[in-house]
């Protein structure tokens, strides 16, 4: 070691980050020359490429290449027997090319996640983001228009539910699971006298029950339910400067009576069944869980219907541009899409198919359809439910939120 | 009998070695070296270079980018980004008294002590030491909290009004507890291995290092479990009558994160406070004593500053990943317990998504990490430099 003293390692450190840098500087340099410009450009290639394609639907599964068919989905909606959901892939691995193009899953963590995955170069076939990203996704380049004629189901999903994906005249979007966002809480606990006497989000800002209840950590819904708590039964997706403000300030002003702001339902769950909360945000399933949960016996377990109405979200199946195999990719979309997937969805997962057609009497658990008003139109619509969608100025709402769990 | 027959041996491997060094040629250590600067240049280096890139807008991430079109915000580099991140006035609370003192005030106030630090041993053989000394507390103290339940008791206190830079004041405090805290467990548990146990010293290493077998979400899980409000303590102490209502503040809390983080740490960082207590010349203590030290003056006059770099370094290992922490303070942090690592986080997934913005935050983070280290190398340094 005595040739390389200190002042040779850092000379030759030097000239090896010289180099890195210049060789970073001479990649960047033709990025940077095209920039956001090199990007646009490919986006609008594809979607020329791709919008001729759905002028004319040319896609024929039978003469594409085979191989394995990649779903980049939530975790859970795979095929494993136990924890999966087979009976969403059923109809395409029994039909012609189960095996000749397999279907293989990866998991998402959320929405932005997915997003980044697929942009900075992931290519899976399908993806399973929600409505309200549907934008972005076209807007990058990322995905095709879908051809209508592989999906016989589709119309069986309700005009006001497809709106989200149907852009510029084409489809996007073959919407599959759709849930409320509400709060589970424990009716023998909690009352709503001092906040008007009816069910109503402003339960939060109730002191009596500080650090017996949690939240969604998503920035959004803390800034879309507390304009809700501002401004009664309004849409709590539109919302502008001054609204965003006087939101954030009465976030600020439940959150130190929240527990928590969790990540995993699963958490809230577990928090709530072994008595640490008395209430909590939760997706349908949730709820379910909890009042079910043997430690729940006996106990009044209520999924709020405020005044100001619930949330709800939609998410779905999209088309990823670069596909080798769109036809039977779309055939896979096609199995999810189905009656007997929409009822099997409620019967497992607990929250409603996108598809509506016939699925009420497929379901089994008669119990489900009652306690989520699957059987009820009136209870998706405003003032009950407000379904998320895109939001035109999603970084001023989102940085509201992030400054509420900062401070 | 194993020692007898080594001990022969060690002057021709010296030798070896030197003959084998006069002989070879340079290139032959450039080589060996070459894979090491490789991998640092491709994935420590580049990457670093495009996070800069992105820090400054230079370059962009196509949908976040989309989305910033569709808000409305500027494009290219008018040093938005980091006025955002370190703009806004300081206050600093001293004892309950505050100031508001610009952040510009506060950074060079900041640098000048560091200088005082690493410089601090050249001014003079007597003083140095005290300067040192005098600066690092100084440095170290608004960040130093204990914590008391619910409230945190605090000399001196940083806040301020830009959210950001809040956020990571409150993370470094956060973590430099955890760090200290980690510490004096650590040590004396090094220390008795290391001195006091003469037999299976490895087999009680290997206790001491026993959680680190299990995964660390286990171990955090374990946590909420040992600290929930029905969980052990809080049974424990209503079944025997201490107390009627659960203990709140034991999960989902600041004080959860860092008892967390320190448990997470203690068993790793014995380790280099073992190895640098156990290469310690035992005949030097031998010597001391002879010569009529105390057990505490040879603690403190040999086995410290032999330590120290040990010491420090330890403190570091627990320090430099706390502060950027994410899966702690998401698993048991609670409202109040959000740590700057989560927020820099959410800026790249499931929140802002903005690419430009998180660069700007892991730069400044790192930049701040490498001051630390800067700092502390004196006290890296074999021999202990100033303590």
């Amino acid at each position: 070691m005595r040739h390389l003293d200190r002042k040779g390692f850092l000379a030759l450190s030097g000239t090896t980050g010289l180099a890195a840098f210049m060789a970073a500087c001479g990649g960047s340099s033709s990025d940077s020359s095209g920039g956001g410009d090199s990007a646009a450009a490919d986006a609008t290639e594809t979607a020329d490429a791709t919008s001729t394609a759905a002028a004319a639907p040319t896609v024929d599964p039978a003469s594409e290449p085979g191989g394995p068919i990649e779903i980049f989905t939530w975790a859970g909606y795979d095929n494993d027997p136990e924890a999966g959901a087979p009976w969403m892939w059923s109809q395409y691995e029994e039909g012609p090319y189960g095996t000749d193009s397999p279907l293989k899953w990866t998991f998402l963590e959320d929405d932005t996640q997915a997003l980044s995955k697929v942009a900075s170069g992931y290519s899976p076939d399908i993806v399973h983001p929600c409505a309200m990203w549907i934008p972005q996704w076209k807007d990058g380049g990322l995905i095709q228009p879908l051809d209508l004629s592989l999906l016989p189901d589709y119309q069986g999903i309700p005009e006001a539910v497809r709106a989200g994906g149907e852009i510029d005249g084409q489809t996007w979007f073959v919407p599959f699971d759709v849930g409320f966002s509400s709060l589970t809480y424990d009716a023998d606990a909690i009352d709503f006298d001092e906040v008007g006497g009816e069910e109503t989000w402003r339960i939060l800002l109730d002191q009596r029950f500080a650090g017996k209840m949690s939240f969604f950590s998503d920035p959004t819904s803390i800034i879309g339910f507390s304009h809700l708590m501002n401004e009664g039964a309004v849409d709590p997706n539109v919302l502008d400067t001054a609204q965003i403000a006087a939101a954030k300030e009465t976030a600020l002003q439940w959150k130190p009576n929240m527990r928590n702001y969790w990540t995993s339902q699963t958490d809230a769950v577990n928090d709530f069944v072994n008595g640490n909360l008395l209430a909590t945000y939760t997706w349908p399933d949730g709820y379910w869980r909890i009042k079910n949960d043997p430690k729940m016996e006996g106990r009044n377990i209520k999924y709020m219907q405020p005044k100001e109405g619930r949330g709800a979200w939609v998410c779905g199946m999209v088309l990823s541009a670069n596909t080798m195999q769109p036809g039977r990719a779309q055939l896979a979309i096609a199995s999810a899409n189905t009656p007997e997937a929409a009822a099997a969805l409620t019967d497992n997962f607990q929250f409603a198919g996108a598809q509506k057609d016939g699925v009420i009497e497929l379901i089994q658990d008669k119990a489900l359809i009652k306690a989520f008003d699957i059987d009820n139109p009136a209870a998706w619509e405003p003032p009950n439910t407000w379904f998320e969608h895109s939001i035109p100025n999603y970084r001023e709402v989102i940085a509201a939120g992030e400054e509420v769990k900062a401070s | 009998m194993a020692t007898v027959a080594e001990k022969p041996k060690l002057p021709q491997k010296r030798s070896r070695r030197e003959s084998r060094n006069d002989g070879g040629s340079a290139l032959s250590t450039y080589g060996l070296l070459a894979p090491t600067l490789l991998v640092l240049a491709a994935f420590f280096l580049l990457p670093l270079y495009y996070i800069f890139l992105f820090s400054v807008a230079l370059r962009r991430f196509s949908p976040t980018e989309a989305l910033a079109a569709l808000n409305g915000e500027l494009n290219g580099f008018t040093g938005q980004l980091w006025g955002k991140l370190v703009g806004g006035d300081v206050n600093v609370a001293v004892l309950g008294l505050e100031f508001a003192l610009p952040a510009l005030l506060i950074g060079v106030a900041l640098v000048v002590l560091l200088v005082l630090t690493v410089a601090g041993g050249r001014l003079s053989e007597r003083y140095g030491t005290w300067v040192i000394g005098i600066a690092f507390a100084l440095l170290l103290m608004p960040f130093l909290t204990i914590p008391a339940g619910n409230t945190l008791l605090r000399i001196m206190q940083f806040t301020s009004e830009g959210i950001q830079l809040n956020l990571f004041f409150k993370s470094v405090t956060m973590a430099m507890t955890s760090s200290v805290i980690a510490v004096i467990v650590a040590v004396p548990v090094a220390y008795f291995l290391a001195f006091c146990v003469q037999k299976s010293k490895y087999t009680w290493l290997l206790i001491v290092i026993a959680p680190f077998l299990t995964s660390y979400l286990l171990r955090v899980f374990a946590w909420k479990v040992i600290l929930g409000d029905q969980g052990l303590i809080n049974s424990g102490l209503m079944t025997v009558g201490i107390i009627n209502e659960p203990l709140t503040f034991l999960i989902y809390s600041q004080f959860t994160v860092m008892v967390v983080l320190t448990y997470a740490w203690v068993p790793f960082i014995c380790l280099p406070i073992f190895l640098a207590f156990e290469t310690i010349d035992r005949r030097l203590l031998e010597a001391s004593m002879d010569l009529g030290a105390t057990r505490w003056q040879a603690f403190r006059k040999i086995t410290l500053p032999i330590a120290a770099p040990g010491i420090v370094a330890a403190f570091l290992f627990v320090f430099i990943p706390s502060i950027g922490e994410y899966v702690t303070p998401t698993l048991v942090g609670g409202v109040d317990g959000t740590m700057f690592g989560q927020n820099l986080a959410s800026q790249f997934v499931g929140g802002s998504f903005n690419w430009q913005y998180g660069s700007t935050m892991a730069l400044f983070l790192m930049g701040v990490v490498l001051i630390l280290v800067f700092a502390t190398s004196r006290f890296l340094r074999a021999g202990g430099g100033g303590l």
